[in-house]
């Protein structure tokens, strides 16, 4: 079996027809679900958080079997797990996905037991430290995408669990917790 | 002089009588214990072959198939009922009823991958790798007897001939004779072309698009647009396996 880096890829990769959307609707319904599954894993473990549909993208071809995905299924693919929420469209024309292996509500979890885990419950970290510092690292956290991030932050704002206060550049935003 | 019948005369006769019935008791005694003893001996031997062959009859395909002719040639189905002395004795019964849920199993679960038609290797290569502890033992003419033990349980499985290869079908779809020679022109790379099927088999157009999108919509079939040649190729998970690396059993 064929390997991407340290990513085992199933074998369904292999075999060319689920390379072409399927016309008849079962069929079609499982090989989205295995594409669904294959991407969120991929992702997750290669830690990829926006998928640029007209970029390269090693899930997108296999030159084994020298078959591609067209445009029209990388968009079925990810409009299916959009409808799942577990991706986001970035934009209206489609170009740009936000995969959310984590959802936004799991992120928010994952951010408050990060504070309580080094003692932030009352205290104030910047946006930055939050994604490269050395308390993340080791965690979900280390090297998260900005965009989610926000949403995140946002979210627990929203339920007042923290307040998020501007710096004079994008980099020194910072977060008190009030937990 | 001729003794005439007296009381002694009636007691010795009596007596002797006594003592020959006593006599043909105990002979008929002593042979039921013998019968008994060589039953005993007869059960005890057969049980040491059944116990010291067990292991052979479990483990060794071939074993186990000779085991099954030299059943049928007795008249004996060890299968026939799990109560039965070979069954208790062997435990052969619970073997295959294990393998024929199990062949359930993996026939649901590939279902909407293959479209209920999966290939006799395959299964079985799916069947080793889901039973790893005693992995290899399980030939295909165990598969083949689970399945027929399973159509007890009403028409859902049946194993037919397609070319060389048999398939395992589990779901009621009835192939006509167009689609069981689709299906034996796909052997040979997994995939047929309309072009491919006409010319092959000669038919019209019209004959080989109508028996292909039967089997697409059965979920036979996929298709695949991506060669570049262009041509459409009909792929069908049941003799080009999706799930054992293409190979793997050959």
């Amino acid at each position: 079996m064929q390997n991407l880096g340290n990513f085992k890829l199933p074998h369904f990769f292999n075999y060319p027809p689920y390379f072409t959307l399927q016309p008849v609707r079962d069929t079609r319904e499982k090989q989205i679900q295995l594409w669904k599954d294959l991407i969120l894993d991929y992702c997750r473990t290669q830690k990829i958080f926006v998928i640029a549909l007209e970029e390269e993208f090693p899930l997108f071809s296999n030159p084994v079997i020298e078959r591609s995905l067209t445009h029209e299924s990388r968009d079925a693919f990810l409009s299916a797990l959009v409808s799942e929420g577990r991706a986001e469209w970035m934009d209206k024309g489609h170009r740009k996905c936000l995969i959310l292996w984590h959802r936004i509500q799991d992120w928010a979890d994952i951010l408050l037991q990060f504070a309580k885990d080094n003692g932030l419950e009352d205290g104030v970290v910047t946006i930055e430290e939050i994604r490269t510092g050395i308390e993340s690292q080791g965690t979900e956290l280390h090297g998260i995408d900005r965009t989610i991030l926000n949403r995140a932050l946002k979210l627990l704002e929203q339920k007042g669990k923290l307040v998020v206060f501007k710096g004079t550049s994008a980099d020194d935003e910072g977060v008190k917790f009030s937990l | 002089m001729r003794r005439r019948p007296g009381i002694g005369g009636l007691q010795t006769a009596a007596a002797a009588r006594d003592q020959f019935r006593l006599l043909g008791e105990n002979v008929a005694k002593i042979r039921t214990d013998l019968m008994k003893e060589q039953l005993a001996t007869f059960r005890s031997q057969l049980e040491d072959f059944a116990r010291k062959h067990k292991n052979d009859i479990r483990k060794n395909p071939a074993f186990r198939s000779q085991f099954h002719e030299m059943c049928a040639k007795v008249g004996v189905d060890p299968l026939a009922s799990n109560k039965g002395f070979w069954a208790e004795l062997l435990g052969i019964g619970d073997f295959y009823y294990e393998l024929g849920v199990q062949i359930v199993d993996i026939c649901l679960a590939t279902r909407s991958l293959n479209g209920g038609l999966i290939n006799l290797q395959e299964l079985c290569y799916l069947l080793r790798q889901r039973r790893k502890s005693d992995r290899g033992v399980v030939s295909e003419d165990d598969c083949l007897r689970a399945i027929s033990k399973l159509k007890a349980l009403g028409n859902g499985f049946e194993v037919i001939s397609v070319g060389k290869k048999k398939l395992v079908r589990s779901v009621p779809t009835e192939l006509n004779k167009d689609h069981n020679e689709i299906l034996e022109l796909a052997q040979a790379q997994g995939f047929v072309t309309v072009d491919e099927v006409e010319r092959r088999l000669s038919w019209t157009s019209g004959r080989a698009i109508d028996a292909l999108d039967t089997l697409l919509d059965e979920g036979l079939a996929m298709i695949d647009d991506g060669h570049r040649d262009g041509k459409r190729r009909y792929w069908f998970p049941c003799v080009s396996p999706i799930s054992s690396s293409l190979g793997v059993d050959s």
